[in-house]
């Protein structure tokens, strides 16, 4: 048996590689249509648009969009593919310049799906955001808390102009919603987990202004069912049960699988699908090169754009300015970074007053220290600055993450200690309650500007708590 | 009244919030009732097996397997259903008893978690099922009235009790007429009901499951090692950019544009700034190095900041100067704090806990992280419409002064607290004519 002799690269092998690359795209990607409808969007055939706008919507929402996708026609999608792919900086004009019915320009789209690929790894992307979650997850920071920002909800925008009270209501209801929210949050787990008896009793009077550890002391109305978190429960009863002996144990996800066959199999499904979707990216990893260059080949079928119209078929919006951004959004960063900056003023003149009036003579010594303390300190800015001009924003990748119950303190566990998510918490509350009472007092100062001019009137403020 | 305009995204803002909140509701409603669902005692037809069973169907794990029960089985069922029956009556008149020794015997039943031959107080959320301690006879003593019952039966739960319920444990004590309790295993007697907290430890998931979950982590990892890079990668990544630039030129667009991309960096390096000028602010220099080093960092922030508004500046100066495209109206953008740098591929990351006060204070912090957040976007938005909406209007009507009333409560007090106008009559007015 001697070595395979290397066959010569088969011409029908590279015949082949085009649609098979195309064919693994189309299978990783999330509604993405059928290979032959790439093929037909090269040459602008009217078909294929319909289905690459749909799947350029797919691709450019976050995840809470996908299940209220049906509920946006095919106009509404066009027209919020179009915002959105302007607001990321999408440079052909050509696009905008397609009707809102969906009905040309499959080229275009063709492009316009080629430069987000090109742009960052977008298969990989969407898998993440779609990935089945076995363990039981839980986001260590909140950027995905609240809704990120989809296409806007067709809601009944019939709202004329309101009077002030109205808003005063809403806000009342938010708070009494966030109110409820927490309380039932305590309320459903234990206070202290041994021993009941030293249940605190307290009224359920929750305020705005409460620091975090107070909120777990307030529970007036504990039901009787007042029991240690059901999770660790969980977590806790179903020691030494999972394969993987990282984990130890298993999730409510993977318990609920147990108790419920049908719910299981559903699960199954979803994990053999996501399984098969990430055996095409990888596929179309390998395959990706033929595709570049057939889509050079689609880029020259385009004739050459011409220097932007002189003319707007639309009116923009006062207040909303060029590339998609409300001039508004960069007002509110100016003025942020300008409070910073103040802030920062007054806090560096009275430190480097109080520093000249201490500092006496210092020997030699004192400056090699300080030599070395200015090079650590501009090493520590350098760091901080390269986190946002990267992109990295900490050291530890964000996203939810799954919970494991563990002894504690035990060397070698890779993963982030709930205790230090704590503290990372904890400052950021601290540093978020500052700012709102910062922003509160600059509004306090701004109102008592307004009505200082006017005489004869005396104003109360409410007593303080 | 306010404007339409600035009404309508007032209320639009509000009402975004307040959808939030009750997503955030639903979500933590919705785990709630599936882990207290897992904690009571399961369905009769969702008992799994609790050893591995080799089948390739997650179905076959529900004990539906072809073993006639033999009639020594039965008759025990007969007894345990009975008894059941009987803990369900105890437990009915019980739960109208006081909820205060219900704590006791909770105490008492966590003692000895360890034992699994003790028929266990029922499952967690029964409330006063275990409170048998306002009965007299029973007394204090015998927390478990189902044991007390059984005294025979207790023998019959001890030790490899794998196969065996425990009969306090089912909510329905019909449950054990069903045949279909068999473990298609050689185990004889049938398992009355499945609680997570005797038997939770001998789960196992199905085999399917489990081969589809670690085929899954090891696609994941294939992924996240060939963004790392090798030939054909290099070879794409080229590609890519070339065909990038093509688009960019072909586009006709001179010069540079705007891209959001610029101003979430700027978001991002405003909101790690601020962190870390609060850090410097808050800690507690103990020597003169430490306080000259809190002093260099605070100047180095604000030349940084400095840094960031001349940037931003240029930005909004070469905004300008662009015409303005025929571009619809784009999504507005949420500023992240986390600087939004999502790692694009998912890994496997833990959270680790070692007790359910660490878990708890995490998620308690973690709502009010949210709340604060949410709070400060919406007194930024207020400030932005309703400051300019006072200083524009000039008359000193009634109106004007209910809207500031309002809007001082608004901005300035979180919408809780209301201040009080007075009108100061001057002092001639009040004399006697």
């Amino acid at each position: 048996m001697g070595r395979r002799r290397r066959r010569q690269p088969d011409p029908a092998d590279a015949a082949r590689a085009l649609p098979e690359a195309i064919a693994a795209l189309s299978r990783t990607l999330p509604a993405a249509p059928s290979p032959e409808i790439f093929r037909r969007a090269k040459f602008d055939r009217p078909e294929a648009a319909p289905a690459l706008w749909r799947l350029l919507f797919h691709v450019l929402s976050p995840l809470s969009a996908d299940s209220a996708s049906v509920s946006f026609t095919l106009e509404a999608q066009v027209r919020w593919v179009k915002s959105v792919l302007h607001s990321q900086g999408y440079p052909r004009l050509a696009l905008v310049q397609l009707q809102d019915d969906g009905s040309q320009g499959g080229r275009e789209l063709l492009l316009a799906l080629a430069w987000l690929l090109a742009r960052g790894p977008l298969p990989e992307r969407l898998l993440t955001q779609s990935h089945v979650r076995l363990g039981d997850e839980m986001p260590v920071c909140e950027c995905e808390a609240l809704a990120s920002p989809g296409p806007p909800a067709p809601r009944v925008e019939a709202e004329g102009s309101v009077d002030i009270r109205h808003l005063q209501w809403l806000m009342g209801k938010l708070q009494l919603r966030w109110r409820n929210l927490m309380a039932g949050q305590q309320e459903q787990c234990a206070l202290l987990g041994k021993n009941p008896w030293q249940r605190i009793f307290c009224s359920t009077r929750l305020s705005w202004n409460l620091s975090g550890l107070q909120l777990l002391l307030l529970c007036g109305t504990c039901p009787p069912a007042d029991l240690p978190a059901p999770q660790t429960q969980i977590h806790s009863y179903t020691r030494g049960c999972h394969s993987d002996r990282s984990l130890g144990h298993l999730s409510v996800t993977e318990t609920e699988l147990l108790r419920d066959p049908e719910g299981g199999r559903q699960l199954l499904q979803r994990l053999e699908t996501e399984n098969a979707r990430l055996e095409a990216a990888l596929e179309w990893r390998h395959r990706e090169l033929v595709f570049w260059r057939w889509m050079d080949t689609v880029l020259d079928t385009c004739p050459l754009e011409a220097s932007p119209p002189t003319f707007l078929p639309r009116i923009p919006e006062p207040g909303a300015g060029a590339a998609g951004l409300p001039v508004r959004e960069l007002q509110a960063l100016q003025e942020e970074l300008q409070a910073l900056q103040e802030e920062l003023r007054k806090a560096v003149e009275a430190r480097r007053a109080a520093w000249q009036a201490a500092v006496g003579g210092h020997g030699p010594e004192w400056r090699a220290a300080r030599r070395a303390l200015q090079v650590a300190v501009a090493q520590d800015l350098a760091a901080l600055q390269w986190a946002w001009e990267q992109g990295k924003g900490q050291a530890r990748p964000h996203g939810p993450r799954r919970l494991v119950r563990t002894e504690a303190r035990v060397p070698g566990r890779l993963g982030l200690w709930a205790t230090e998510a704590t503290e990372a918490l904890r400052a950021r509350e601290a540093c978020l309650e500052a700012m709102l009472h910062q922003l509160q007092g600059q509004c306090r100062q701004e109102l008592a500007r307004l009505v200082g001019v006017r005489p004869g009137l005396i104003w109360v403020p409410p007593p303080a708590r | 009244m306010l404007p339409a305009e600035c009404s309508r995204r007032l209320v639009a803002e509000l009402r975004d919030a307040l959808d939030s909140c009750a997503e955030l509701q639903r979500q933590l409603e919705q785990s709630l009732r599936v882990s207290r669902r897992l904690l009571r005692a399961w369905e009769p037809a969702e008992t799994p097996a609790p050893e591995p069973t080799p089948g390739p169907e997650i179905n076959e794990e529900a004990p539906s397997s072809a073993c006639p029960p033999s009639p020594q089985d039965l008759k025990e069922l007969e007894l345990l259903t009975q008894a059941l029956e009987k803990a369900v009556r105890v437990r009915k008149g019980l739960s109208k008893a006081g909820e205060g020794v219900k704590a006791h015997s909770l105490k008492s039943g966590s003692t000895s978690p360890a034992t699994r031959a003790s028929a266990p107080p029922s499952t967690s959320h029964c409330a006063g099922s275990c409170a048998p301690g306002t009965k007299p006879p029973r007394g204090i003593r015998h927390p478990w009235v189902p044991a007390k019952d059984l005294p025979g039966r207790r023998l019959l739960l001890v030790g490899d009790g794998a196969h065996m319920g425990k009969g306090a444990g089912a909510n329905k004590p019909e449950a054990g007429l069903r045949d279909q309790q068999i473990i298609p295993q050689a185990a004889p007697p049938v398992p009355e009901a499945f609680t997570l907290k005797d038997k939770g430890a001998l789960l196992r998931l199905p085999e399917a499951f489990r081969k589809a979950a670690s085929r899954n982590a090891r696609l994941w990892a294939q992924l996240s090692s060939m963004q790392t890079g090798d030939s054909v990668d290099a070879a794409a990544a080229t590609a890519k950019t070339q065909f990038l630039q093509k688009m960019q030129t072909a586009a006709g667009q001179p010069g540079s544009r705007l891209s959001s991309a610029e101003v979430g960096r700027l978001q991002k390096a405003c909101s790690l700034l601020r962190l870390r000028m609060r850090e410097e602010l808050t800690a507690d220099p103990k020597d003169w190095t430490q306080e000259y080093r809190s002093l260099l960092t605070l100047e180095g922030l604000q030349a940084l900041v400095g840094q960031c508004l001349h940037r931003l500046q240029e930005l909004r100066s070469a905004v300008v100067e662009q015409p303005q495209g025929p571009w619809p109206e784009g999504p507005p953008r949420a500023a992240s704090p986390c600087g939004g740098g999502a790692d694009p591929m998912w890994s496997p990351q833990l959270l680790l806990y070692s007790s359910t006060e660490e878990l708890q204070t995490l998620a308690a912090l973690r709502l009010r992280v949210a709340m604060l957040d949410q709070q400060v976007h919406l007194e930024k938005v207020l400030m932005a419409e309703l400051l300019p909406l006072l200083s524009e209007q000039e008359p000193l009507g009634r109106p004007w002064l209910a809207l500031c009333r309002a809007a001082h409560c608004l901005l300035c007090e979180g919408g809780q607290r209301f201040l009080t106008v007075l009108r100061d009559e001057p002092a001639d007015r009040l004399s006697p004519p």
